[in-house]
């Protein structure tokens, strides 16, 4: 079946499956050759796709092409250190990320309570836990779905860390637990802090705690969902309703965050008092894409932060008003300059960037220009899918949701061990700014790589 | 018979002994470890009361608590409809008291559910009684010289009336030697950073540096201007030294830990608000709070300190558990 490459992504996805993320989660590394398991092969052929879907409105890691050489010393060390020659398979993955053990410098990026996100939680958290990969478990859970006990027919909080804990495998991973305001009213830390059965996990560095300071797809709006009417009364005085539940009938209800308040001040007391409140936990920091990134990144380093993962402005969500999509914020390709930029004075905390990144060359693209690792969020929803083809007739469905997770990073490990073999990095922590070359002049200089048409 | 004899195997500094507590209640040690703890707070009062202040019945339950506690949980609780807490610390109330009487005093019943690696100190009780002080228009270097005489008093009272009892539980207790040394922050981490402990000028000290830096005096002392950042929005901060706070700890020797925490209180609104998002909460939540402040109160200064962590001290025991008739330590069910 032909499917969807996505150059650019989708702007809205309505889980139709056709596409390159459903068809990995489906098929795995099968899925990183353009012809369908067996069947095709040997009947097609195939080259590189040379077409944007419709141009872009900014620049993007399209933009930046890897650079293969022949002449490779690495690679004769990795032979001599082997006594063969190496292979992709030979590529290291393994890294440790924001205090983390991983298998892969990939995350499943914060997705919170609201309805396409959480009814998968359980699937999410166990698939990435099998993967060896890091899960972010997002805003507003505590107070949409309950803490320990279920308040609507979704799982609670607390169902979703356990069911991560409980598949970790030899320790690689971790589960990050994202606090806003509203969580923050509920005391979600503490409670996760003192609370009996994680506190095993927490001494082994399992689990760690997120501030959440925007996203890319509505910073400086926090988290927005639709609700229904019994959901809404009981969170009336919790969150803010444009239309009061007690007065005005309808069958949902908008509900807001707030985005919170931050100064240099606070957030440095913000950070300092988490990592003095938790000790036994690591701290991240969320941010979207905002144009004091710089300042942001010095002071939340300066203060201690474990890690700090920022999501341009095409990163994905459950609900944001278009305008906020469309108008708000550095493009990925310019937060992951900011990370650049970080590294290049001297900042060693640990780096992500997200915002519509899906695939292997993306992961190496970014670890080359400085990043630590990537976030991903909707193409995990698409995976958690397990299917290839409409939902109607589809193509192929996989029996249990969580392979779709595990295949999708078994997918993206392999399509990066093979484009760092071809640069003859055996180990991802290796890739550098000289493995990349720019498409275009501005990213070209904007990076200080080679621009590849001169 | 039989039961003296078990009893006198008992190891009341054991956690296990905590969900028996009504066997450790009736052992000869317990026995004088509560006399003194009666004497203590009977001349607590006798100091406080002298010096003018004035004893307020304590608040139990409020909208909302002291959020500055490291790590611990509120317990919440729905009252009718709404949701209240059970106080972690007096504080908000004791500045609401400013506006009325100058010299105060509670001794407040807090409960905070602490983290559970805290049951692994010795030092840590999820619910425990602090003598809570504030008096208006001080500074916290008044509020030091109250905490110090506190001290001295209880000790001298103490040795006077419990000579025999001390003796039996095998407390040499000297009285403390005045004035106590007062260290900033600053200077304590330098102590620390040359005994190759490991201390930062931003951070709290941790516990187990504090209790390091503790075990090096012999007799209490104080740590004060701690880095912005880890206390309670409370704590003022210093408008001539910007990320220093006007507050301070005392500590007690030979690894007893801390004893006090005191300080300058905060009483602007905006600063306030500005502090409180350091727990990433909205200000909203402790609306009568910030009411009273934009209304009007008075600047002061105090400090808590902890009944059962000072008889702890004052009968040398192993445990701030073997200092309460019915302890209740993180993670343990108990009576």
């Amino acid at each position: 079946m032909p499917f969807r490459l996505l150059r650019g992504g989708c702007p809205y996805c309505d889980l139709c499956c056709t596409c390159e993320i459903a068809r990995k989660a489906v098929y795995g590394r099968d899925a990183l050759y353009p012809f369908l398991p067996s069947k095709e092969f040997g009947d097609v052929q195939a080259g590189g796709e040379i077409f944007f879907e419709g141009y872009t409105r900014f620049y993007n890691l399209d933009h930046v092409v890897l650079l293969p050489c022949l002449f490779l010393p690495d690679r004769l060390s990795k032979s001599v250190e082997l006594g063969r020659e190496p292979l992709f398979i030979d590529v290291d993955t393994e890294t440790t990320l924001g205090g983390f053990k991983v298998k892969v410098p990939l995350v499943v990026a914060a997705m919170g309570s609201t309805d396409v996100a959480n009814k998968r939680g359980l699937v999410l958290s166990e698939g990435s836990a099998k993967a060896g990969i890091i899960q972010v478990i997002g805003e507003n859970v505590i107070n949409m779905r309950g803490y320990d006990k279920r308040i609507s027919s979704q799982p609670c909080l607390k169902e979703r860390i356990l069911k991560y804990l409980e598949n970790v495998d030899s320790d690689y991973g971790g589960v990050l637990i994202q606090q806003n305001v509203e969580d923050a009213n509920a005391e979600l830390w503490n409670k996760v802090y003192s609370d009996k059965d994680l506190d095993e996990y927490i001494e082994r560095g399992l689990i760690g705690f997120e501030i959440k300071a925007g996203q890319g797809a509505k910073p400086g709006l926090d988290g927005e969902v639709k609700v229904n009417r019994e959901l809404a009364l009981k969170l009336k005085n919790k969150f803010f309703f444009p239309d009061d539940p007690e007065k005005v009938k309808k069958e949902l209800y908008e509900r807001h965050s707030v985005p919170g308040t931050f100064t240099k001040e606070i957030l440095k007391d913000m950070i300092k008092l988490a990592k003095n409140n938790y000790p036994r936990v690591k701290l991240w920091l969320k941010l979207g894409p905002y144009a004091d990134l710089d300042e942001i990144i010095g002071v939340a380093s300066k203060a201690g932060i474990d890690c700090i993962t920022i999501d341009g402005s095409e990163g994905g969500t459950g609900m944001s008003p278009i305008a906020a999509m469309r108008e708000l914020g550095y493009p990925t390709l310019v937060c992951l300059k900011k990370i650049t930029d970080a590294k290049s004075r001297g900042i060693k905390t640990s780096m992500i960037i997200a915002g519509r990144l899906f695939e292997g060359g993306h992961l190496v693209k970014s670890l080359c220009l400085g990043a630590d690792g990537v976030a991903m969020g909707r193409p995990f929803i698409i995976a958690s899918e397990g299917r290839f083809g409409p939902a109607n007739k589809p193509v192929k469905k996989l029996g249990n949701q969580v392979d779709g997770v595990v295949n999708f990073v078994e997918a993206i490990k392999v399509e990066a061990q093979m484009l760092a073999s071809a640069l003859g990095k055996y180990s991802l922590e290796d890739l550098s700014k000289g493995n990349v070359g720019a498409l275009e002049k501005v990213v070209a200089d904007m990076f200080n790589i080679q621009y590849v048409y001169e | 018979m039989t039961e003296t004899v078990h009893l006198k195997k008992l190891d009341l500094s054991s956690p296990n002994i905590l969900p028996k507590s009504y066997i450790a209640i009736r052992h000869p040690r317990m026995k004088k470890v509560l006399k003194i703890q009666a004497t203590i707070c009977m001349a607590a009062r006798e100091y406080l009361n002298s010096l003018g202040f004035i004893e307020l019945l304590p608040p139990i339950i409020g909208p909302v608590t002291d959020p500055g506690i490291r790590g611990a949980k509120q317990v919440t609780f729905d009252f009718y409809g709404r949701e209240y807490k059970v106080m972690s610390s007096a504080i908000l109330y004791k500045q609401m008291a400013m506006a009325s009487l100058d010299k105060i005093y509670f001794f407040s019943p807090n409960i905070r559910l602490e983290p559970l690696d805290s049951a692994k100190t010795g030092r840590h009780l999820v619910e425990f009684v602090q003598i809570d002080i504030e008096q208006a228009y001080a500074n916290y270097f008044d509020a030091m010289e109250i905490a110090e005489g506190l001290l001295t008093y209880v000790v001298k009272k103490v040795l006077k009336e419990h000579e025999e009892d001390l003796k039996d539980l095998g407390r040499e207790l000297k009285v403390p030697r005045r004035p106590f040394k007062k260290l900033t922050h600053r200077e304590a981490v330098d102590i620390l950073r040359s005994h190759g402990i490991k201390a930062s000028y931003e951070h709290e000290i941790p516990w187990e540096a504090e209790k390091e830096l503790s075990f090096m005096f012999e007799d209490p002392f104080f740590i004060y201007d701690y880095p912005r950042g880890a206390r309670g929005f409370y704590d003022r901060e210093d408008p001539k030294r910007p990320g220093i706070l006007r507050d301070f700890d005392m500590l007690y020797p030979e690894g007893y830990g801390e004893a006090v925490s005191g300080a300058e209180r905060e009483y602007r609104a905006e600063k306030v608000i500005e502090r409180m998002r350091a727990t990433g909460e909205n200000p909203a939540k402790y609306g009568w709070y910030i009411e009273m402040l934009k209304y009007g109160i008075p600047p002061s200064a105090g400090f808590g300190i902890g009944v059962e962590r000072l008889t702890r001290y004052i009968c040398g025991l192993k445990a701030v558990w073997e200092a309460r008739p019915y302890p209740k330590v993180a993670g343990i069910y108990s009576p």
